[in-house]
């Protein structure tokens, strides 16, 4: 990863696990370092969640080493004050109010009783929650309890925050506002570890991502690069007919490079160069009956069904 | 498609282990607690434990003794020697300790003089009168079976004294009677002869000015509730795993650890807070003495409070989902307090149910509640029941705690 501070949060060195005998990480290598946001991405199984657990410390790996702010979180309290988690559940205590809430979880990760005031104040300032500081956190949006969540992970003021899907099940708008809460928490030098379903959020707000793929990285770094390096000038094409084409359209379709999606013989689809992408309904027959022609550039959705071979919609 | 939805519930219930055994697994286990209590209590089935003193000690008080110690249902805790009951304040002490249901002492060889005090003194506690009155029943039954003579001979000499003096040939006649009425005594079981003024019931807490009841049942009400909150408060743990709130902690400095030993204080203060409502209720409407033993009964609530309070985190520790719990706090509290004695006193239950009621906190609490207000325990004579209900609630600690550290730290 790019280097936002100079020594990293987070360093994980050749870490491997096995649960059973069935190997879950292998040589698991990253750095995250303050003010950087790290997204973690792979189908289910991949071993996004054992990998959080070890960066927990919760799990001790079989092989490697985790170190959080210097230490092993393992056996070491200042490694795991360093550390906020955001599970991806609404994990707050619904009776409370989010003043109490952030008050209680702040006292939970070790915050001295005369400045937990001080600290819930600052929550409270940076997660924007003043409009709802008062209310009971059962009783708030989807969107409110999702910033909450947040803010009751940063009420110690951790360095590292950890967020398992975010942004799930929530609508737009309030999905907009976390992004620039995390945004604004990256900007304050805070390192940001995520996991995240939503590709499209992760290209603009992630620094980094780090694909996983039976316990390895498949492929990490910046969004922009890693798309440059697997795609190049290329574009994502998608073509949508009315009627299954005949033997001569399939056969054109195949020939500039696209092929049908998901075996669906009304959508084609595939990576073509820039320049053919360019003009590409010219280099079909004018008779083909076309109801859509789709030309953009790849992106994270894109890189994923490449690694997989499959849409991230699809379970794996 | 009403039958689909019929089919629905019953392939739910069949499927919910936990509901299938509060459905049909408790009930019978209930019942057969009920039933082994119950159906004794009419008859000689009902086991009583019973002292005896022979302080006359003649051929025919022996035969008495032996008699009452033979009867079905009387187990005799002592025989008037082998544990050191030699006199009365020996026998009274067995009874108020709880150790004896009733004892009968033997004072007198019982003959026809009208004017003697009873010869049999049957001593309960009234705080178990109905105890006393069984053996006092059983006592009145032997002597009417197997003593016949004895009743004859008090009627004769009641006639002797209301009508004149029997003639010496009325005496020869009697006499003869009476040896061949205690000849056919056991073939006549179902004898009628009165054995009026033979036996005197005694009961020991006489004088107290509170309904003898109010501080069993006080002790046995407060730890069925104690239990029902404390596994209620305990679930909360399950609702916090599944929240991800316990993922939030663990990975935090604190770890999983302060949590339940939070709950496990706080648990503990409401059950505490529990038992001083319920006692100050007996306090102030029926005058239990709540104050003149505030030190002993507050021990023993802490205790009972913290016994409840790790005995519901356990459980939750040991649970995966809130039904699953509810259904166990459930089905463990209502077979605690039948058997430990919340539901019925202990002394009507058969032996091996009353021996079984000791691996029950219910029953090591009331005990230790009534032996305060009613005999007046103190810390001695309480020393063993607040060691088991301390070693229970550290031991139920030790493994929550356990539990919490193994969910944190998973490998």
């Amino acid at each position: 990863m790019s280097q936002a501070g100079n020594e990293p949060i987070l360093e994980i060195e050749s870490i491997a696990f096995a649960y059973r005998d069935k190997p879950v990480l292998r040589d698991i290598r990253l750095d995250l370092h303050p003010g950087r946001i790290l997204a973690l991405l792979g189908p289910n199984g991949a071993g996004k969640s054992t990998l959080i657990r070890c960066i927990c410390g919760r799990l001790q790996p079989d092989a490697g080493r985790v170190r959080v702010n210097g230490n092993n979180p393992l056996d070491n309290a200042s490694a795991r004050a360093a550390t906020g988690l955001v599970p991806q559940q609404i994990a707050l205590y619904p009776h409370l109010t989010v003043t109490e809430n952030l008050a209680t979880f702040a006292r939970l990760a070790g915050v001295a009783r005369r400045a937990v005031g001080a600290a819930v104040a600052a929550t409270i300032d940076v997660c924007d929650l003043a409009a709802v500081a008062d209310r009971p956190a059962g009783r708030l949006s989807g969107g409110w309890q999702r910033r909450v969540n947040i803010g009751c992970a940063m009420s110690h003021s951790p360095r590292l925050l950890i967020l398992d899907e975010p942004t799930v099940g929530i609508d737009p708008p309030a999905r907009e506002a976390i992004e620039r809460l995390l945004t604004r928490l990256a900007g304050d030098g805070l390192a940001v570890l995520m996991t995240s379903h939503d590709l499209a959020q992760l290209e603009t707000l992630a620094d980094g991502v780090a694909f996983l793929s039976e316990g390895r990285i498949a492929a990490t770094g910046a969004p922009s690069g890693l798309i440059r390096e697997f795609f190049g000038a290329r574009r994502d094409c998608l073509v949508s007919l009315a009627d299954p084409p005949g033997a001569e359209l399939a056969a054109r379709l195949e020939q500039l490079g696209l092929a049908s999606a998901d075996r669906d013989p009304l959508r084609w689809r595939g990576m073509i160069d820039e320049r053919e992408a360019r003009d590409l309904q010219a280099r079909l027959p004018t008779d083909a009956p076309i109801t859509e022609l789709r030309v953009r550039r790849p992106g994270l959705h894109s890189l994923w069904k490449r690694l997989y071979g499959r849409d991230p919609e699809r379970p794996g | 498609m009403i039958a689909t939805v019929a089919r629905v519930m019953w392939l739910a219930l069949l499927r919910d282990r936990g509901a299938l055994m509060l459905a049909f697994a408790l009930p019978p286990l209930l019942f057969l607690v009920f039933a082994e209590v119950f159906s004794g209590a009419g008859d000689s089935d009902l086991e009583m434990r019973v002292a005896i003193l022979d302080e006359a000690g003649t051929p025919l008080t022996g035969r008495i003794t032996d008699a009452i110690a033979g009867l079905d249902g009387i187990v005799a805790v002592s025989d008037g020697s082998a544990r050191g009951v030699v006199r009365v304040a020996d026998l009274e002490t067995l009874v108020r300790q709880g150790q004896a249901d009733a004892a009968v002492w033997l004072r007198a060889e019982p003959d026809g003089n009208l004017d003697a005090e009873p010869p049999v003194v049957v001593v309960g506690d009234a705080s178990r009168a109905l105890a006393a009155a069984v053996v006092t029943g059983r006592v009145q039954r032997v002597l009417q079976a197997e003593f016949p003579a004895l009743g004859v001979a008090r009627a004769a000499s009641l006639v002797d004294a209301l009508a004149g003096p029997y003639t010496d040939e009325q005496l020869e006649a009697l006499d003869l009677a009476l040896s061949e009425l205690d000849a056919e005594a056991l073939e006549d079981e179902d004898g009628d002869t009165s054995q009026d003024g033979l036996v005197e019931q005694r009961l020991l807490g006489g004088g107290r000015e509170i309904d003898d009841g109010v501080s069993y049942y006080a002790g046995a009400v407060a730890i069925l509730f104690l239990l029902f909150a404390a596994m209620q408060g305990a679930i909360s743990l399950i609702d916090e795993r599944n929240s991800g709130i316990v993922d939030r902690l663990v990975a935090g400095p604190g770890g999983y650890t302060v949590v339940v030993v939070g709950k496990g204080l706080f648990l503990t203060l409401q059950g505490l807070a529990q038992a001083t409502l319920i006692f100050a209720v007996a306090w102030w409407l029926y005058g239990l003495d709540w104050f003149g033993h505030f030190g002993p009964w507050l021990v023993t609530a802490l205790l009972a409070a913290a016994v409840s309070a790790w005995l519901g985190l356990l459980l939750a520790s040991l649970c995966s989902s809130r039904q699953q719990a509810q259904t166990a706090s459930a089905f463990a509290v209502l077979i605690l307090s039948a058997v430990g004695g919340s539901m019925m006193p202990r002394f009507l239950m058969p032996g091996w149910l009353r021996e079984l009621g000791w691996f029950t906190p219910n029953a090591w609490v009331i005990e230790s509640w009534h032996g305060i207000f009613w005999r007046g325990d103190g810390a001695a004579e309480l020393a063993i029941a607040w060691v088991v209900l301390l070693a229970t609630a550290l031991g139920a600690m030790s493994i929550s705690i356990w539990l919490a550290h193994r969910l944190a730290r998973e490998k």
